[in-house]
């Protein structure tokens, strides 16, 4: 890489939104009104498993306020099933329900109270079904079947080969195989079986989902939270048999996203009581709601390694699954991306996987911050901890001889692009690994790799303005991760100009161009690769503009510091605004970038990953034996990020990227008893708070300027979160040798374990 | 808003040092008064059960729980929301610190937590990283993980203190 000063990229800028956000005017969805606009309530599934027989809307619409009732009998004409994998989640209940809070008809009413008054007088008549509550349950040769038929959605190219289940609560099978399992676990030294769980547990992001849609004429336009409105723009015309152009999504500031916003949520019936009601129509969802809407995948993992006396692994089997919900979401790529990356970041020659998503009558179960990394983590590095001590060989002894290297393929022709043993050596030396621990306490690490999406797509467009002022228009949305800072950062290093001078356009598909989503850390690599390459095409024009005025031809000529000058000479050149004055008079020049991955049908997801997210973490505990609590004395988080674009920005996404995954592992985890969630709030749910931080956290961002993206960068966000609960699990049993192999660890689950010993 | 003919009690209070004269429903909350009746959107609604913070305003300086507190409540007293902090785009020095140190990520959470500083920081100029964290319990972040929020009030804290620096550079 070529040695560069960089002005803008890399620096500690504030956030380009700042000044909104702290002054209380940045708007969200749901601070959002529209002339006439009406208040949407959904009245919720009290059942995990029902037929609904009847609904009976007839005094609600009569009740004084209420707009419109919508209910299953205002589908006629359209085609009432979304999802990104399968079409199979109603936008209200056709002829089942299947989990508590499915919605099952809703009201458009003046304002909030009235309309949540009128659910009250909706009848529905239920015929309750037999359901089933857990995966063991769901796997039953005589179990109910939540979907009989599952029609596959269409929308993405990876998941057009999607197998369908049948008859079966399996809804989807990922199986990768290499080499010969049976015959090397025959000749291992030694083989180890184990197995962890974790529970479903919940986004909590502060602001739950809320929509808007208005109709004008054949034109919809939807104002939406959501991570990635080209997928709901899809959806919503795969739903009202629309052209794409006549539907406008939205994405204003979202008051967090962390995967619960990625695709169509509340879009779908939000748009179609707006239909009805003839008036724009706003649905905020409460707290509850947003609990009953998605929540991320409890696990079942089974894993199988075989190593020699050595350590080194020959053979591994991993048989996940996964407890989908009651509809598939974008879950059913997870269970094939995170089924992929499931046996960690390790040279295995022999090896199987099963990945299997399985539909419950529970929240569905989507995309969470991590992506299923987090829960197959949890389970590989325990795993290897387990085996390092029935081995007599340090944990981290033990990764340094299996870690891959770089560029060594992690499965044919998708190689890694970091350096595992440098990272963990890296991590082991600022924990201080081999100093003596003290009563209580423990040490534990954790390392794992995570693919981001491919296929993928990503376009930006930089309009560079006669003032020589630019404007970048990219679909990335902000959910706090910093994205239209960082890539308005990219575009002013680009384009030579002072970040002061830039303005970034809000997510809009009328205005913004495509993106495939702000999801999977990849939109500082691959959105800032499509900015800069809409900045190159700007400075192309530039150039190619500035050479009829200078009359030398373009390629004797330079960018120097945003003026357009002579190469190798000292003048002064040409500044962008007065060649655009001159060329364009009051016109702009428009630069336009598109970054696509490469396909390779050799990998078994159909593409390489453009750059794997990595991150090291060691965690330090005291567990206090009276009580079973596990203290977090000190954590270390060494995420691999190629080249850090905004220092600032990085360490908050870092740190509350930890904080994330210390919550699912110390508290977390959603309460069902026969289908009920008994916790889908922030008082008998617990989120981290100012006190539930380690003692002392540190940062070592690890750039070695080896990313894909722009100046070397790769993603990050997901890392930080990932490796929490190993790490801890780990240090846990380092502590006082107890093994937790269900999520979360409560002092409960230690102070039964200590007593299980006999300490 | 349209109104459906409920019965409605008229209130004075003082939002944003600016004295106001409200029709309210008697179990209209404090929180529905701020952002529908008088369009101040930047107080968000959140947990609606006073576990999260995110709809802190300030009454008679102290932070409460807007969604868990009565319009009625509030007559003939003074609220602050984060838009009374302020004066057009000038920025608090509370503010100032949150963006120059990274105290705010989504954002959503910032309104109540930058109102809850500036009554910790009203009662206590000079608070300890614990008093902080206790102080401010009551305000949940699912962004930032807490560390840059502390670091932010403490740089806050320092500014405040800091008279002439404030007055003068701001």
């Amino acid at each position: 890489m070529p040695e560069r000063k960089l002005k803008t990229v890399n620096q500690s800028i504030g956030r380009i939104e700042g000044l909104e956000k702290l002054l209380g005017k940045a708007r969200y969805a749901g601070d959002l009104t529209l002339p006439d606009m009406v208040y949407g309530k959904i009245l919720r599934s009290p059942f995990p498993s029902a037929r609904v027989l009847q609904i009976d809307t007839k005094k609600a619409e009569e009740y004084p306020g209420v707009i419109a009732v919508l209910t299953r009998s205002d589908f006629g004409d359209i085609d009432p099933y979304f999802g990104p994998a399968f079409r199979d989640r109603p936008i209200l209940a056709m002829d089942r329900v299947r989990y508590v809070g499915d919605p099952v008809a809703a009201v458009g009413a003046v304002d909030e109270a009235t309309a949540e008054e009128a659910l009250e007088l909706i009848d529905v008549d239920y015929e309750e079904l037999p359901a089933v509550h857990t995966i063991e349950d769901a796997l039953k040769p005589d179990a109910f079947v939540l979907h009989e038929n599952l029609r596959p959605a269409g929308q993405f190219s990876d998941l057009a080969s999607i197998s369908l289940g049948n008859k079966t609560n399996i809804a989807h099978h990922f199986h990768y195989e290499r080499g010969e399992v049976e015959k090397a676990f025959k000749k291992a030294d030694h083989v180890f079986e184990h197995t962890f769980s974790t529970p479903p547990v919940h986004h909590c992001n502060l602001e739950p989902h809320v929509a808007i849609a208005q109709w004008q004429g054949d034109e919809l336009t939807v104002w939406s939270a959501c991570q990635n409105p080209f997928a709901v723009r899809a959806e919503l015309a795969s739903i009202f048999g629309m052209p794409l152009s006549k539907i406008r999504l939205i994405a204003p500031y979202l008051g967090g996203g962390n995967g619960a916003k990625a695709y169509a949520k509340v879009e779908p019936v939000t748009a179609a009581l707006a239909r009805k009601a003839g008036r724009p129509v706003k649905i905020a969802l409460s707290m509850e709601e947003a609990f009953k809407t998605i929540s991320r995948h409890g696990t079942k993992y089974r894993l199988k390694t075989g190593v020699k006396k050595n350590g080194e692994i020959v053979a591994r089997e991993c048989e996940i699954y996964w407890d989908k919900g009651a509809y598939g979401d974008i879950g059913i790529r997870l269970v094939r991306k995170s089924g992929y990356t499931t046996p960690g970041p390790y040279r295995v020659p022999n090896l199987r996987i099963d990945s299997y998503a399985v539909y419950t009558n529970k929240v569905p179960a989507g995309a969470l911050r991590g992506y299923g990394v987090a829960q197959t983590t949890w389970a590989v590095e325990q795993h290897m901890d387990i085996i390092a001590k029935e081995l007599g060989i340090d944990p981290i002894e033990l990764r340094l001889k299996n870690l891959l290297n770089k560029e060594e393929e992690f499965a044919p022709g998708d190689p890694v692009d970091c350096d595992f043993k440098g990272g963990l050596k890296t991590l082991r030396e600022a924990i201080d690994w081999k100093r003596e621990r003290g009563e209580n306490r423990g040490k534990g690490i954790a390392c794992f790799l995570k693919a981001t999406i491919a296929p993928s797509i990503s376009q930006a467009i930089v309009r560079v303005h006669p003032d020589g002022s630019a404007t970048l228009l990219t679909s990335t949305t902000e959910m706090g991760q910093g994205g239209k800072t960082v890539l308005s950062q990219i575009a002013a290093e680009e384009l030579g100009i002072p970040f002061d001078r830039i303005t970034v356009a809000e997510s809009d598909t009328s205005r913004t161009p495509y993106d495939l989503a702000t999801v999977s850390s990849r939109s500082t690599t691959l959105m800032g690769l499509a900015v800069q390459k809409a900045a190159q095409d700007a400075k192309k024009q530039l150039i190619e503009m500035a050479s009829e005025i200078l009359k030398m031809k373009p390629d004797h000529l330079e960018i120097r510091d945003s003026r357009i000058c002579e190469k190798g000479s000292t003048t002064e050149g040409i500044s962008y605004s007065a060649v655009i004055r001159d060329q364009l008079l009051g016109g702009e020049v428009v630069g336009v970038g598109t970054f696509k991955t490469e396909r390779d049908v050799q990998v078994p997801l159909g593409a390489p990953t453009p750059f794997w997210e990595v991150a090291f973490a060691g965690a330090e505990v005291e567990v206090d034996r009276e009580t079973g609590e596990v203290k977090l004395l000190r954590y270390i988080t060494a995420p691999d990020v190629g080249k850090v674009m905004n220092p600032l920005l990085a360490r908050g996404q870092s740190d509350g990227s930890v904080l994330f995954g210390i919550g699912q592992t110390l508290s977390e985890e959603m309460i069902y008893e026969d289908g009920q969630l008994l916790n889908p709030n922030l008082v008998d749910y617990s989120i981290p708070r100012f006190s539930d931080g380690p003692k002392k956290l540190e940062t070592i961002f690890i750039e070695n300027e080896d990313g894909a993206g722009p100046y070397g960068a790769k993603g990050m966000g997901e890392g930080d979160l990932i490796p929490v609960a190993a790490a801890i699990g780990n240090a846990l049993y380092d502590a006082v040798g107890v093994r937790i192999h269900d999520l979360p660890i409560t002092s409960e689950k230690v102070l039964k374990a200590l007593r299980g010993k006999g300490r | 808003m349209e109104e459906t003919g409920k019965d409605h009690l008229q209130i004075k209070l003082k939002v944003n040092g600016k004295e106001q004269e409200l029709m309210v429903r008697p179990n209209e909350t404090l929180l529905e008064l701020v952002r529908n009746r008088l369009g101040l959107t930047g107080t968000k609604q959140s947990c609606d059960m006073e576990v999260c913070g995110a709809c802190t305003v300030l009454l008679d300086g102290k932070p409460v729980s807007s969604c868990t507190t009565l319009a009625f409540e509030a007559r003939d007293r003074e609220i602050t929301t984060i838009e009374g902090l302020a004066s057009s785009v000038r920025l608090h020095p509370i503010q100032k610190a949150f963006l120059e140190k990274g105290g705010f990520q989504c954002g959503f959470c910032t309104p109540g937590m930058i109102l809850t500083a500036k009554a910790l920081l009203e009662e206590n100029p000079n608070p300890t990283e614990e008093e902080i964290r206790e102080y401010m319990h009551g305000n949940l972040c699912r962004c930032t993980g807490y560390e840059m929020i502390v670091e932010s009030v403490l740089a806050a804290a320092a500014k405040m203190r800091g008279d002439e620096e404030c007055r003068k550079g701001n």
